[in-house]
């Protein structure tokens, strides 16, 4: 068997072919070049755009919740409706104990509107009581130092991590302000640390524009007594929070005399099922790329077997003169094939670095110095090289038809044909 | 020693009134014979030499081409015997309009896996012998129906056929140049020994052949 496909003649052949009808080939390549296009523009903007999506997420634990309590709305016990009650440090023992299924149970105190000053600059945001605990939340990114240990929250230590903003606003001029002390609420910590937001999902408030202290600190400092302002809860891996939430109610109802069907009593929230909505989101993106993608696919497919089409036919006379001299019907589909093939893998690699090129933009946009996590406007090359394959296939297939029904004409007719 | 030998070729074209076309051809050519075959047209010359040249099958009888049974023979085959067997002349000259003549010459080698260099080199050769050293780069559409025969008829014999199909190959030239390649026949029977088979209705390219072969009504006269 001769290798037809290695034959530099073969080659040329094919290349005076498709440059003999340069309207013809344009138009066909340009319609292999814009499919491929699309098709990899597609992939790897469902990639960009899951990963934009999941940026948000970033630094943030996501199978974890939060409650507030709330005024009751159902008289039970003899207590009115809209009687105000608080969740207090003896719930957060019991529901830690309870709730083996849960990694942590995490009680925050907060004041808003507290002042921090450092010599003449000041700055009003959020105070944050909490525990080293906080961390299995959220991870903040840490600008300095380090966020609240045990023994900090033991002691009762009077420290503080402040917010990236609230660091700017204190000291203008010092770039690391650990060991700084200064001013909160009329009481002075030490800087031990500076961090930021790191998500999107700020169930606290901003962290920017926080200082947080050893929850400890901040109950004995403000008075609080038990009463904690928010708690927050992370559950293990592959625990259904959504199941965990209303026993967590339970518990605490039966505690606080507040009847059982009471659901505005407690205000709660389930990151997870948030996030579960997102992932419901990614899987309709993955669809629907899927589905544009295979419909590009096949208009692409269905333009190089019309083409195909057209070449055979226009060809009929010089398939029938090259059968008189010879040629194997082998011969012949292989050319046609060849040409298909030549004309798929030039255009189709025109698209491939097109897509690249834009994807290569969006990257470059989305990923300032900065980002928290790398938004992915890539597709791996083995997919690239797939849709190639695919678009190659079945534009081959899509040839073979007209090829070997030329092949079923006399060469003596085909000759004659004009 | 017989090139060809028919015994009793019947053809029929099928369809809703078939056509009887040839009716039982009887037809002994011996090797290095010039002959021409004439015939009306509807005759079925062209169905005969259409069946000489593998172009075509016939229903019954018997073909034999130097010494080969050409009978009920696969595509692949027929065109295996195509190419090594005959060479074509046509009316048209049937030569690839984007090839240039040196690449039209070395087509049938392209077939056979002799590589480019040496094809090409085969080629020119032939080419030199029918005089057109310097048309070998020119497309068909650069040269005159002469010139453009004398490619095709270079093209027939590049592979050293048994014999050469000429169908109609001075109709669609002028009274000289038909007798220039007349004249290259000739002298590739009488030179070379080349047996030559002409389909002709022009009695003065008949005349020049050693034998003429009447055809009427599908059997031979």
């Amino acid at each position: 068997m001769r290798l037809t496909i290695l034959d530099k003649e073969n080659w040329k052949e094919i290349g005076a072919t498709l440059a003999r009808n340069k309207t013809r080939t344009f138009l066909t390549g340009f319609g292999i070049f814009w499919g491929v296009a699309m098709l990899a523009l597609l992939m790897g903007g469902a990639t960009g755009g899951e990963d934009l999506l999941k940026r948000n997420f970033a630094g943030f634990a996501t199978n974890s919740g939060g409650m507030v309590p709330s005024q009751t709305t159902i008289p039970f016990h003899g207590y009115q409706k809209g009687r105000s009650w608080s969740i207090d440090m003896t719930d957060v023992e019991m529901l830690r104990q309870s709730f083996p299924e849960l990694k942590s149970v995490i009680p925050t105190f907060q004041k808003w509107g507290s002042s921090f000053k450092y010599g003449k600059n000041s700055f009003s945001g959020q105070l944050i009581g909490a525990g080293p605990d906080y961390m299995t939340m959220q991870n903040p990114k840490f600008y300095y130092g380090r966020f609240i240990n045990e023994a900090d929250e033991s002691s009762e230590r009077r420290v503080a991590v402040i917010g990236k903003k609230v660091a700017t606003q204190l000291f203008p001029s010092v770039e690391d302000p650990t060991g700084k002390v200064i001013d909160v609420n009329g009481g002075a910590y030490s800087v031990i640390g500076v961090i930021g937001d790191a998500s999107e999902i700020k169930l606290n408030g901003s962290l920017d524009e926080s200082i947080v202290v050893p929850s400890s600190t901040f109950r004995r400092a403000n008075g609080y007594g038990d009463k904690v302002d928010f708690l927050m809860m992370v559950a293990n891996d592959k625990v259904d929070l959504s199941e965990v939430i209303p026993r967590m109610r339970r518990v605490l109802y039966r505690r606080h005399d507040i009847h059982p069907n009471d659901e505005g009593a407690l205000w709660a929230i389930n990151i997870a099922e948030q996030f579960e909505q997102v992932d419901t989101l990614f899987t309709g993106i993955d669809l629907l790329a899927l589905f544009i993608g295979i419909s590009t696919l096949l208009a692409g497919v269905i333009g190089i077997g019309n083409i195909m089409w057209v070449i055979v036919k226009e060809r009929t006379q010089e398939i029938g003169i090259r059968r008189a001299i010879g040629a194997k019907p082998r011969d012949i589909i292989v050319q046609v094939l060849s040409e298909g093939a030549a004309l798929t893998i030039i255009s189709g690699m025109a698209g491939l670095c097109l897509a690249a090129l834009i994807l290569g933009v969006m990257q470059s946009i989305n990923n300032p110095p900065d980002a928290v996590s790398v938004v992915r406007f890539q597709m791996s090359f083995t997919r690239a090289v797939s849709i190639l394959a695919v678009f190659m296939i079945l534009g081959i297939l899509a040839g073979l038809i007209p090829s070997i029904k030329a092949m079923k004409i006399k060469p003596i007719e085909a000759i004659n044909s004009k | 020693m017989e090139m060809i030998k028919l015994t009793d070729v019947n053809k029929t074209y099928p369809g809703a009134v078939p056509l009887h076309v040839l009716k039982g051809i009887n037809l002994e050519i011996e090797k290095g014979e010039l002959v021409s075959i004439m015939g009306a047209s509807g005759s079925g010359k062209s169905t005969l030499l259409n069946i000489l040249g593998i172009l075509d099958n016939y229903d019954s009888g018997e073909y034999y081409l130097d010494g080969t049974l050409i009978k009920n023979l696969s595509e692949n085959k027929a065109a295996d015997y195509r190419n090594h067997m005959i060479g074509f002349v046509f009316q048209s000259f049937n030569l690839i309009n984007y090839k240039n003549a040196v690449e039209n010459v070395a087509l049938p080698l392209f077939y056979q896996g002799v590589s480019r260099k040496k094809r090409n080199r085969i080629a020119m050769e032939q080419l030199e012998k029918m005089g057109l050293a310097d048309r070998a780069h020119h497309l068909p559409g650069e040269m005159s129906g002469g010139q453009k025969q004398r490619v095709a008829i270079a093209r027939a014999m590049i592979t050293n056929p048994s014999i050469i199909l000429a169908d109609e190959p001075t109709g669609a030239l002028d009274s000289k140049t038909s007798h220039d390649v007349m004249n290259i026949f000739r002298k590739l029977n009488e030179e070379e020994g080349k047996t030559i088979v002409i389909v002709t209705h022009d009695p003065g390219v008949a005349e020049q052949t050693d034998r003429l072969i009447r055809i009427s009504d599908g059997i031979i006269v």
